[in-house]
């Protein structure tokens, strides 16, 4: 039979090679995690504390710790109420599902202690367990293991490390354990590896010589050994421990890694947040040193992205939707959002700016002078016809929707291609306040889509109003703490060139030189409002400084482009598989680490009805899917959802 | 005695093909998953490896694991059921993708079935851990007979 399988198999298998589609290995390596080593001194005790994702099945069934022999994994200690003989009273096993995790705490030590043992979940060590071995020492000291990190896939992991004052100026970095050494992750001079390229931050904390280091978008290759430290790996500073384990806990939508934008249009980011805490959020742009904020929901706007970007809260599903327009070449990068929160989820979208049409149209830049008449239009295409069409004033970090028109025909015999596909925006007499950014935009099911900015300028005809209205920004400037956005609309719109080059033209009878002294004041005032903006930018940025010489870094830390496969699937080895017993499907005998234990009739009892009534018990809750029908009962088919 | 008793056989199977194309960068060291189905209890794996032949090339390496449950049911979820004596892998089957993926058209998302016949009742050799399975026996109390609703699986079957 085995044979027939094999040649069945082989003819099947389809040929295609291993791509970047496919999960990698750490993908089904066991969930249950734990440190690898762990010490402890003679007569002394050692605790340890495993990790399992926590599923209702995981936090409610068996936890054990076993001794790995050459027939098997012998348990020790089981949650089920089990002590082996040589164990009772120096063992013990504490589930604490709140904490997704299981402590064992072992007494007494002997140099015969020392060895592998396994933590795991089930009855089995089939799948959902942990090797760990224990190192018995004489002392005086123990080595300190790495520091566990249990990180659910995509979430985002933060890791601090802590040198002391003497390393306050030396190079940090993290980097992780692979075969040919270490590869470098992240460093403070800069650099970072390609495959963390956008999603990972070093930033210095307050006390001196302690730095920590974020990583958003976790994925399956992610897991492994991390080493953090100053100076140089294998040559000079210290280095710390770091182990990190990725495990998926449920399929959750998540939000999408790259977003495509088109040129001139505007994309829509989604940012998810864990907590309802009215805690800071911003937006940034990631650079290899900082991240530099863009807007934040206390009413800051870069100046750069004047009229370009705002931010809508939507409590009711705990996410904050970023639109940014009039996308350009320049745009492409990495974006994050990100909280003050230290325990908050950062997520990391990468934008990529592609040609193409905007499918929202309109004149984009509209002038007119104060008092007449202007319409804003903006005609979209077909495929947004069933969507909401909206107009609105772009100010302060939002977008306040205006009363607007859309020209839609109403009656059964209109479609799409013979509409009059424009919503209109009208004001019947302008006056200087209405100057600024207007965006049309779509949107369906309370999801924004794409926004076309149009932006007015409102003149009056004359020349000084130009001069007054950069004077005016500039004076209440220093003193206005919260709300320098609107101003800077203003100052923005004075200062464009445009404008200034305008001005100039529209003074015919002024004489050359009071046109020199005025064109040397606004000179003066462009260079002041300058200096302004240049220090406003630096002092709201979120800039994390870090040393920007470079130095050399040994090309060994680069070479490395490939992963480490996950080690901590050691029990999932074939061979312990077919040695280890205990099953589900066993009936009469047990295997044979677990014969001695006390709920073997219960375990057995998954086969066999007549033993069924210590499960009968449970009756009472509401069990569906109880039907013994034929094959029909067989599981859905969603294999990557499984656990175990 | 005892290894008359245990009931999973694990079998790797080593397949290896030359490999006619491929990234060093992603070759190295990277094993992928391919198949993991949890209801019949196969893995299949690959990853590239030095041949022994011509150590300038790299072969691909496919591993095949398949744990067979020799003690399972017919039925899983009736222990009355007789024993399962065949075991059928059919690998179009486990090779097929079914869960749908969501794809960008012109700007909207759709989502997308990867395969057709995702529809068919799959027959499992084992329970899967995130579902409830339960029973019914006939109970006899003070000589009356009830059918009385079992739990196979104690587990998984808390109602939180």
């Amino acid at each position: 039979m085995t044979l027939l399988a094999f040649t069945f198999l082989l003819a099947f298998l389809p040929t295609e090679s291993a791509s970047s589609k496919y999960l990698p290995k750490a993908a089904i390596s066991s969930p249950v995690f734990g440190p690898r080593q762990v010490y402890g001194l003679l007569n002394g005790s050692v605790t340890v504390k495993c990790f399992y994702p926590p599923t209702s099945v995981n936090r409610h069934d068996r936890k054990y710790w076993c001794r790995e022999s050459a027939t098997g994994c012998m348990t020790i200690v089981s949650t089920s109420g089990y002590t082996a003989p040589g164990y009772k009273g120096r063992a013990s096993i504490t589930d604490d599902p709140q904490a997704e995790s299981f402590q064992i705490h072992i007494s007494e030590l002997t140099m015969a202690d020392a060895g592998t043992y396994q933590c795991g979940v089930g009855i089995n060590s089939r799948g959902l367990c942990h090797k760990v071995s224990l190192d018995v020492s004489k002392g005086p000291h123990v080595p300190e293991g790495a520091e566990l990190f249990y990180v659910k896939l995509h979430s985002t992991l933060t890791m601090s490390c802590s040198f002391g004052k003497d390393y306050e100026s030396w190079r940090k970095f993290l980097c992780k354990m692979e075969k040919k050494g270490c590869r470098n992750i992240i460093d403070s001079y800069g650099n970072v590896d390609k495959d963390y390229t956008g999603r990972t931050l070093l930033s210095n904390e307050d006390l001196p010589g302690s730095f920590s280091v974020v990583i958003t978008q976790m994925g399956w290759e992610d897991s492994g050994l991390y080493l953090c430290g100053v100076g140089v790996y294998g040559e000079k500073g210290e280095t710390k421990e770091l182990d990190v384990h990725v495990y998926e806990e449920s399929h959750v939508p998540q939000g999408k890694p790259t977003i495509i934008g088109v040129k001139e249009s505007s994309v829509t980011f989604e940012c998810r947040y864990d907590s309802l805490k009215n805690s800071s959020k911003y937006w940034c742009k990631w650079r290899k040193n900082g991240c530099a904020r863009i807007i934040d929901n206390s009413g800051y706007v870069s100046p750069l992205y004047e009229g370009r970007v705002a931010m809508f809260d939507n409590p009711d599903n705990k996410t904050i939707t970023i639109i940014l327009n009039q996308l350009k070449d320049s745009d492409k990068g990495y974006y994050w959002c990100m909280t003050d929160e230290e325990k908050e989820q950062q997520s990391s979208t990468e934008l990529e700016i592609i040609d193409g049409q905007p499918g929202l149209k309109g004149e984009k830049d509209v002038e007119v002078q104060v008092g007449s008449r202007v319409d804003l239009t903006c005609s979209y295409p077909c495929k947004y016809y069933s969507y909401q069409k909206y107009w609105c004033k772009w100010g302060g970090i939002s977008c306040t929707p205006m009363p607007a028109s859309d020209q839609k025909q109403p009656g059964p015999d209109v479609t799409c291609d013979t509409d009059n596909k424009t919503v209109i925006l009208s004001f019947d007499s302008v006056t200087k306040s209405d100057k600024g950014w207007y965006w049309c935009g779509v949107k369906r099911n309370g999801l924004w889509g794409e926004t076309m900015a149009v932006q007015l300028r409102v003149t009056e005809g004359r020349n000084a109003d130009h001069n007054l209205d950069v004077l005016n920004v500039d004076n209440p400037n220093p003193a206005e703490s919260g709300f320098i956005p609107q101003g800077r609309a203003y100052s923005d719109a004075g200062v464009d060139s445009p404008a200034a080059s305008e001005s100039s033209d529209q003074s015919p009878n002024v004489s050359t030189i009071s046109a020199v002294s005025v064109a040397g004041a606004i000179l003066i005032i462009l260079a002041a409002a300058f200096a302004v903006f240049k220090y406003r930018q630096l002092k709201r940025s979120d800039l994390v400084s870090i040393g920007s010489y470079r130095t050399n870094i040994s090309m060994s830390d680069f070479e490395s482009g490939k992963e480490y496969s996950a080690t901590n699937n050691a029990c999932v080895k074939e061979t312990q598989e077919t040695q280890i017993g205990g099953d589900e499907f066993v009936t009469t005998a047990a295997a044979p680490e677990s014969a001695a234990e006390t709920k073997k009739a219960k375990r057995s009892s998954k086969e066999d009805a007549d033993l069924a009534y210590s499960t009968f018990l449970l009756t009472s809750n509401s069990i569906a899917q109880g039907d013994a029908r034929g094959d029909s009962a067989a599981p859905d088919v969603s294999p990557p959802n499984w656990e175990g | 005695m005892k290894s008359s008793l245990l009931l999973c056989v694990a079998l790797a199977v080593s397949s290896g093909l030359i490999l006619v194309a491929g990234d060093p960068q992603d070759s190295e060291n990277k094993e992928h998953v391919l198949v993991n189905n949890k209801c019949q209890c196969v893995t299949v794996t690959s990853k590239f490896v030095p041949s022994k032949e011509n150590p300038d090339e790299e072969i691909l390496e496919r591993n095949i694991r398949i744990l067979v449950p020799l003690k399972a049911r017919e039925n899983i979820s009736d222990p009355m059921s007789p024993l399962r004596t065949t075991f059928v892998y059919r690998m179009t089957e486990l090779c097929k993708k079914c869960n749908p993926v969501e794809i960008e058209l012109g700007g909207e998302i759709y989502q997308a079935q990867q395969s057709t016949s995702c529809n068919e009742p799959e027959t499992c050799y084992t329970y899967n851990r995130d579902k409830c399975y339960t029973t019914t026996f006939p109970f006899i109390y003070h000589g009356e007979t009830r059918d009385v609703k079992a739990v196979l699986t104690p587990a998984s079957c808390y109602a939180d």
